[in-house]
């Protein structure tokens, strides 16, 4: 009771960090029993803690003994699945090596332990106070659309992707795309179209135990390409090499990672229709939290390519995690 | 809401410069308070000692009362005994003045001395010796002196002699 009532003499410091491609945004507020006194952005040319930063944080952690630091989870092995139940989470995430929390009970975020204390670790001097992962920023900002409607929503960060699909505040599908991990991948297609086939030959669900046949030869084997898993290979193939075709004429940059964007939604949208594992149902509509500035180049795909209702609202990551950041105390 | 991975630190407003600010104002206002609590100690042990001696001054004032009470009796006691002891003395010197006035003829059987006067009892072979020899001095010391006489068995005298000073005539006289 009397720390609570001392606790309401002082300001309260919300530090909220977010990592980007090459630099590191400190979003600082400062905030007073119920007004915000202070608020300032401020860019650092590092991804890791270094002394500046470190001093720029610990002056405001001066300020007030009431200084929390928040960090988003930029984890690539974090993700949201469609259960609560810890027996059902198995299914879709290895949860030994996970960590993770139930979101109203229909649905729940999880990141690998490792990246948890990594963050912690490399925080240690400026203390973390709290970790979010982008799945509950994106369901905290589409609060109001995720109640009612069966859409996508897409978070967009520097380099990654929050893409899920909720049904009336149900969770059907979701997945956390690292663009620098696919555009490696694509460089590699690009560099050497040969290993197409390599690739193509060792994937697993083409290999068929019993056939004694090299996987070359599959594909003279008319009776294979009857099959309905040839014919869906054969499509992600030709969607690979639509991917290629449209980077090669890319004028710009922001062009190519808004066709890289639109390219990974689609890629995760097709996963989830096809998976058997995540009740699939039509999807019209793409809700995007746009947290890096993307261009219409993206709207336009969507909705020329995939026919969807486009909706795009700007969000600043940094807040978002302060309001979160907020809520949690 | 929860939705963080880990817990927030404890926050406390008691930082080390806080504790230090804290530990420095409890050593001081102990100090005042010990200080305070002291001089109260002090003042209070005072007002006691000032109270016992009062009490003690007022005993005392009662005692040297009392005291100068007890000489005042007692220098009048001195007085008296004095005075007694003149008496006595004047006594002692008038019975042995009275025993010399007494001739050797004479035998006195009794004596009673009274304050304003003196009886005498005795044997005398006759008037004449009494009458010159004891009743002239006698005379001369009382105012008035009455003599009876009866015959002894032996053939003298018993007498009875009584003699009395008037007080008035004694005081005109001194006047």
């Amino acid at each position: 009771m009397i720390s609570k009532l001392l606790e309401s003499l002082y300001t309260k410091v919300f530090i909220n960090i977010v990592i980007e491609n090459s630099q590191t945004v400190v979003y600082v507020e400062v905030c007073s029993k119920k007004s915000v006194l202070q608020n300032m952005h401020k860019y650092f040319d590092t991804t890791t803690m270094n002394s500046k930063m470190y001093e720029f944080i610990h002056a405001y952690y001066k300020e007030s003994p009431f200084c929390y630091v928040s960090i988003l989870d930029k984890s690539p092995l974090q993700g949201a699945i469609p259960t609560c139940d810890v027996k059902e989470m198995s299914r879709y995430c290895d949860i030994n090596s996970s960590e993770h929390r139930c979101f109203s009970k229909d649905w729940a975020y999880y990141t690998s332990e490792y990246d948890l204390e990594a963050i912690k670790h490399e925080y240690r001097s400026a203390g973390v106070d709290f970790i979010f992962s982008p799945f509950v920023i994106m369901a905290n900002f589409f609060k109001d659309k995720i109640d009612n409607t069966l859409s996508m929503f897409v978070l967009l960060e520097d380099n990654y992707i929050s893409f899920s699909v909720f049904d009336n505040s149900k969770l059907l599908y979701a997945e956390y795309l690292n663009m620098e991990h696919h555009k490696e991948s694509d460089e590699l297609l690009m560099e050497s179209p040969l290993e197409d086939d390599e690739l193509d030959g060792i994937d697993l669900e083409e290999i068929d135990i019993d056939d004694d046949s090299s996987g070359f030869d599959d594909f003279t084997n008319i009776e294979d390409l009857d099959s309905g898993e040839a014919i869906d290979e054969f499509s992600q193939e030709q969607e690979i090499k639509e991917i290629i075709t449209k980077e090669e004429y890319s004028p710009t940059d922001g062009f190519n990672e808004d066709y890289q964007r639109f390219s990974l939604i689609k890629g995760a949208l097709n996963t989830f229709y096809k998976d058997p594992k995540y009740n699939s149902k039509f999807i019209e509509s793409i809700y995007i939290a746009d947290g890096v500035g993307v261009t219409n180049d993206l709207k336009n795909y969507l909705e020329e390519e995939m026919f969807l209702s486009v909706y795009v609202r700007k969000i600043d990551l940094a807040v978002a995690l302060c309001d979160m950041a907020k809520a949690e105390i | 809401m929860k939705y963080s991975y880990i817990k927030p630190r404890s926050k406390t407003i008691f930082t080390k410069d806080v504790l230090l600010l804290l530990a420095f104002f409890s050593v001081t206002m102990v100090m005042l308070f010990g200080t305070y609590a002291f001089l109260l100690f002090r003042d209070y042990r005072f007002t006691q000692d000032m109270l016992d001696i009062n009490e003690q001054k007022s005993e005392l004032r009662a005692s040297i009362l009392k005291m100068s009470n007890e000489i005042a009796t007692i220098e009048k006691q001195v007085l008296l005994s004095e005075k007694v002891f003149t008496k006595n003395s004047v006594l002692k010197e008038s019975i042995s003045n009275l025993f010399d006035l007494v001739p050797s003829r004479i035998t006195l059987s009794e004596a009673k001395i009274m304050e304003n006067g003196l009886v005498l009892y005795g044997i005398t072979p006759n008037k004449d010796v009494y009458n010159f020899m004891l009743q002239a001095p006698l005379r001369s010391i009382f105012h008035r002196t009455y003599s009876s006489f009866y015959p002894d068995k032996n053939g003298w005298l018993r007498f009875v002699s009584t003699n009395y000073i008037d007080e008035e005539e004694e005081l005109s006289s001194e006047n």
